[in-house]
């Protein structure tokens, strides 16, 4: 086979990456904006050069691809003279302005918002969340995402998108953990559990995944979504008549097949597609890790229904330099909001593998290492967080990337990549974990069946700490809050609401 | 039906305008002595104070000059008009023949005997929609408000009969039971030019909102809107413009009725016009096209066309999937039927992925549309994808629908097989044809990353293994470990070259090639290079456990 003819040689080639590890084409331009203006930034020539392999043969994708990383090298490279940068070149995070865009967020939207009228409970999940994130106390807002929740709840069971709105999986999972992170009895109590479960119930399909509403898509988002609502509001797990899924044997619950569903969804890339045999994407493999990390203990559960090293090589090619952030589909361009769709899954699959060292594993994953301090470059989503997902206007905000507008849904999701960057978790191998208490949850869930709640599978012990390894480019302060890896909410409210269901006798 | 105004002062309305024209010719003949104005007034209240003047011919100069500073006919005139007005008892302060006198001069100078009150009240006429004094408009412009209100009640009372006439009609139909709308459809296209036509006047005479589309249609006169309600202090709540607020709250009251008709079809569409994420809408639309039995070409037509306004939405392709679920088995029978409906897909589907070429929601339906309509052998589909690699190799999703395509076949595929598994009902001319289509592709950009990714999955779906590409691929890795001259020219090479290497047993080459993606090659995934080559330590390693089981089946 001959060389592509549009190669350049190696010897060219070299030359354009001592080039580029300088800061660009220009050698002498670039040489003198460097030292004279930043002279003590402490930035790794990987994001401030193109990589070292590039094409010559253009594409749409390649221009798109090539447009941006140019972009995000400018802001990476701390080129930006408004900003003040710390001595690793990266700026401090605009902790202030993000909470007050986000508060506004939660105030009256202006009438062009009306594309939105079916997703207001995102923007109370995405908001509260990232004010969370932020370390803002949201307790104050108890009291008014109880009312917005109880407006949105239908009586058949679940949230619709606002007053009178069909239910939907995702704005009820929005709402459930909107009410979890305000917390309190006020809010708990605005869930209907009967009525929610019951419409699980009929959304549960017989091939084992959920369909997002009554007549809506069956897809993965349905899948996580299901089993968030099921774990945190400790539901039954038997299966109502009316359900699809149901059978006269009795053999099938809410879970049934949930596994098997998500398996279907993993593409030849090794991503997984948001329903069977599409393509790979982000934030898919968020849901499906998600998904399965609540059946039971990940380092059991995802080698089971997934092929675990070709998931984890397409999840770490979601990382480009020299932007740094993730993409969410092979040669897309990177977003903000993948830091927690593509960087969320990180600790999932660190559980996965670390379960495999302490001998309590599946066989599947007994054949892999444990992975290391960290299997990306948390140093490169954090500088693309810091320099170009931040809006440093007056305005606030995080964005997509450079040149987008910031809006609730990134901020939530790039500040979510945020603290998943800055921490580690660590998972309780299941043998060590203690039983969850026999009585907890198994309160029948009509007078014939005796039934088998969510509580019965014993949830996997998470701990966090931060993330201490290598040099932290950051400043302290910049440090936000950790969430929980699955339920994508602190810890202890995923706890308290939990356990508030779990004290509770009947619906 | 009265006019709601706000603003003008409507009981005066049509009566003072027939009272002021009647004074007019009634005053006409004490022009000649009152004092002479040639140009007409300029405005209504102008031609107030002149009648006023007109009635009391003197008055105004006597105001000017004082009594003493008029003539003596005038103050004669003036003294005598005051006579004429004055009470009884006050003229019979005169003796009879001055009376007389008075009598004969006021006949002869045509003295008003009945006058307008001197003053006039301030802004009598009211004030328009934008709060100016109707007093000051000019004459025409007066006549034509006037000719307006008289139209709008002219039409208020025939859209009274309307309603009066329709409800009496649908009483009878219900006992009857008839189709409970007797209305023609002329009789209502009627009624909503009426009301279009009063609504405007009444902005334009009252400055009235004008009322909602629907309100003002009669089409919807029978169903009482359910209106949004806001709990206090919600949050992010969005303040709805006019139009998407009323179509909502008609929206929730059919719904609640579970209407299923031509209007409610219209309604959805006008609400989707406004907010195409309304997944509600969209199942509600469903509902009713399989409901009334819809054609199916319309509706298509019609979401081809929203299809394109809206290319970022996801409810769109949801409800294609369930037109296509709805129309399918009509057609299942016949194959022509079959392959004529895939092509014109195919057209519309060419047409949309030319505007977004990795549009996610397009490509999901279009992998539907391969499985419901059997498109696996189906030529112009592998060349519409095709087409779409040249055009971009680099667009996955292309890439991606090619694989599902050629190995989710189910004439050479096994049921249930994960997409990373091998599949011993792969047929190696298709495997053989694939990993050549890959290499192709390969040569045109060696670090696009999509080929590379089919080229793995072909192999490994295959049972090959991975080795049988080792000439290929490591042609795109020159002196690997030597520092001067080493050159790679795809880190996917390098990537695959290390697997290759593991699944031969050579940790060693392995773990270079590992390290040099690390060190230089690819550095920002250096955590992810670096468990790779700890996983070459692992028992079943290699690159992944399919590398494994490939080997496996191989053997």
């Amino acid at each position: 086979m001959a060389r592509p003819s549009n190669t350049p040689s190696p010897s060219t080639r070299n030359k354009n990456i001592v080039d580029q590890a300088k800061g660009g084409e220009e050698e002498d331009e670039e040489e003198i904006v460097v030292s004279h203006i930043y002279p003590s930034f402490m930035i790794p020539d990987i994001f401030t050069g193109y990589p070292p392999v590039r094409d010559a043969l253009v594409t749409d994708s390649s221009v798109a691809q090539d447009q941006i990383a140019n972009e995000c090298r400018h802001f990476v490279a701390g080129e930006d003279d408004i900003l003040e940068y710390n001595e690793h070149g990266v700026p401090r995070l605009s902790r202030d302005k993000h909470i007050r865009f986000l508060h506004l967020a939660l105030g009256g939207l202006p009438g062009r918002f009306v594309a939105v009228d079916a997703s207001r409970p995102w923007f109370l999940y995405w908001a509260i969340s990232g004010l969370t994130i932020l370390g803002e106390d949201v307790s104050r807002y108890r009291n008014a995402v109880a009312e917005t929740a109880r407006s949105m709840q239908n009586d058949t069971g679940g949230f619709g998108g606002g007053c009178r709105q069909l239910s939907h999986m995702a704005t009820s999972y929005a709402v459930v953990l909107a009410l979890a992170l305000v917390g309190g009895e006020e809010a708990f109590e605005v869930i209907d559990r009967k009525a929610i479960w019951r419409w699980l119930c009929r959304l549960k399909q017989p091939d084992g995944g959920f369909q997002v509403c009554l007549g809506g898509e069956e897809d993965i988002r349905g899948a996580y979504c299901a089993a968030v609502i099921i774990k945190l509001l400790n539901l039954p797990l038997d299966l109502a008549p009316e359900s699809p899924a149901w059978t006269e044997e009795g053999d099938k619950n809410l879970l049934t097949g949930l596994g098997d569903y998500v398996r279907r969804c993993q593409t030849f890339e090794g991503g997984i597609s948001g329903q069977p045999d599409a393509e790979a994407h982000g934030a898919y493999a968020f849901c499906a890790l998600g998904c399965l990390s609540l059946l039971g203990h990940p380092s059991q559960v995802i080698p089971r229904y997934l092929d675990v090293p070709r998931l984890i090589a397409w999840l770490s090619s979601r990382q480009y330099a020299p932007e740094g952030g993730f993409s969410g589909r092979t040669n897309k361009l990177v977003d903000g909001c993948y830091s927690h769709w593509v960087g969320g899954c990180f600790p999932l699959i660190e559980a996965c593998l670390s379960g495999a060292t302490t001998g309590g594993a599946d066989l599947a994953a007994g054949s892999l290492p444990p992975a290391p301090e960290s299997l990306f470059s948390r140093e490169g989503l954090i500088r693309y967080i810091l320099c170009c997902c931040q809006d440093l206007t007056r305005k606030g905000g995080l964005r997509d990337k450079p040149g987008k507008s910031p809006d609730a849904y990134h901020s939530c999701y790039v500040l979510s990549g945020l603290s998943s960057a800055q921490h580690q978790w660590e998972l309780v191998p299941p043998e060590e974990q203690e039983e969850e208490p026999a009585s907890a949850g198994t309160e029948p869930a009509t007078s014939t069946t005796r039934s088998v709640a969510a509580a019965a599978v014993a949830d996997p012990l998470w701990v966090v700490l931060p993330y201490f390894e290598g040099v932290q480019i950051f400043d302290q302060r910049d440090r936000v809050r950790p969430i929980h890896p699955v339920y994508a909410i602190p810890h202890r409210n995923q706890q308290a609401i939990r356990n508030y269901f779990l004290a509770k006798e009947g619906f | 039906m009265p006019p709601k105004g706000k603003a003008a002062p409507k009981p005066k309305g049509s009566d003072t305008t027939k009272t002021s024209s009647s004074l007019t010719a009634a005053a006409q003949p004490a022009s000649s002595t009152a004092p002479n104005n040639t140009t007409p007034p300029a405005t209504i209240n102008e031609r107030s104070q002149r009648r006023v003047d007109e009635c009391q011919p003197y008055e105004a100069a006597r105001q000017k000059a004082g009594l003493r500073g008029l003539s003596q006919a005038e103050q004669f005139g003036w003294v005598s008009a005051r006579f004429a007005r004055s009470d009884a008892a006050a003229r019979s302060r005169l003796g009879p023949k001055s009376q007389r006198e008075l009598w004969r001069y006021v006949n002869d100078a045509s003295l008003p005997v009945r006058v307008l009150k001197k003053k006039l009240v301030s802004n009598p006429w009211g004030v328009d929609r934008n709060g100016r004094d109707i007093g000051s408009y000019s004459p025409a412009q007066f006549d034509d408000r006037a000719a307006k209100r008289i139209n709008l009640t002219v039409l208020a009372a025939a859209s009274q009969a309307f309603r009066d006439c329709r409800e009496r009609t649908k009483k009878i139909a219900l006992d009857d039971q008839q189709n409970p709308d007797v209305a023609t459809d002329s009789e209502v296209q009627e009624e909503r030019e009426r009301r279009r036509e009063m609504a405007k006047l009444r902005k334009e005479l009252y400055g009235d909102k004008m009322p909602g589309k629907l309100a003002q249609d009669p089409e919807w006169d029978d169903v009482l809107p359910i209106p949004h309600e806001e709990p206090e202090g919600s949050l992010a709540a969005i303040s709805y413009p006019d139009d998407y607020a009323e179509a909502i709250s008609y929206l929730r009251a059919v719904m609640e009725n579970k209407e299923y008709s031509p209007r409610c079809l219209r309604l959805t569409e006008y609400i989707i016009g406004m907010n195409s994420s309304h997944y509600t809408v969209w199942l509600f639309r469903a509902s009713i096209v399989i409901a009334l039995k819809l054609p199916f070409v319309d509706e298509l037509a019609w979401l081809n066309k929203v299809a394109l306004e809206h290319l970022k939405n996801y409810q769109i392709w949801h409800h294609r999937h369930l037109l296509v679920e709805n129309y399918y088995p009509s057609i299942a029978g016949s194959p022509e039927a079959v392959a004529s409906f895939a092509a014109q897909e195919q057209a519309f589907l060419s047409d949309i992925l030319e505007q977004d070429t990795k549009n996610y929601h397009v490509w999901s339906y279009r992998s539907y549309l391969v499985g419901k309509l059997g498109l696996w052998d189906n030529a112009a589909e592998l060349a519409a994808i095709e087409a779409m690699i040249k055009d971009d190799v680099r667009n996955n999703s292309a890439w991606s629908h090619r694989f599902y395509l050629v190995f989710s076949n189910p004439a050479h595929s096994t049921a249930g097989t994960a997409a990373t598994e091998p599949d011993p009902a792969a047929p190696a001319a298709i495997v053989d044809r694939e990993v050549q289509y890959a290499q192709d592709k390969i040569h045109l950009a060696p670090q696009n990353q999509s080929p590379w990714n089919y080229l793995h999955g072909v192999l490994v779906k295959g049972g090959r293994k991975l080795g049988s590409v080792e000439p290929f691929v490591a042609d795109f890795v020159r002196h690997l470990g030597d520092d001067d001259k080493e050159d790679v020219i795809s880190t996917h090479a390098l990537d695959l070259l290390a697997e290759i290497y593991a699944e031969k047993g050579d940790k060693e080459k392995a773990d270079l090639a590992l390290r040099r993606l690390g060190e230089k090659w690819d550095r920002i995934r250096i955590g992810y290079w670096e468990w790779r080559r700890k996983c070459l330590e692992s028992p079943a390693a290699a690159g992944g456990t399919e590398a494994g089981v490939a080997a496996a089946v191989a053997a």
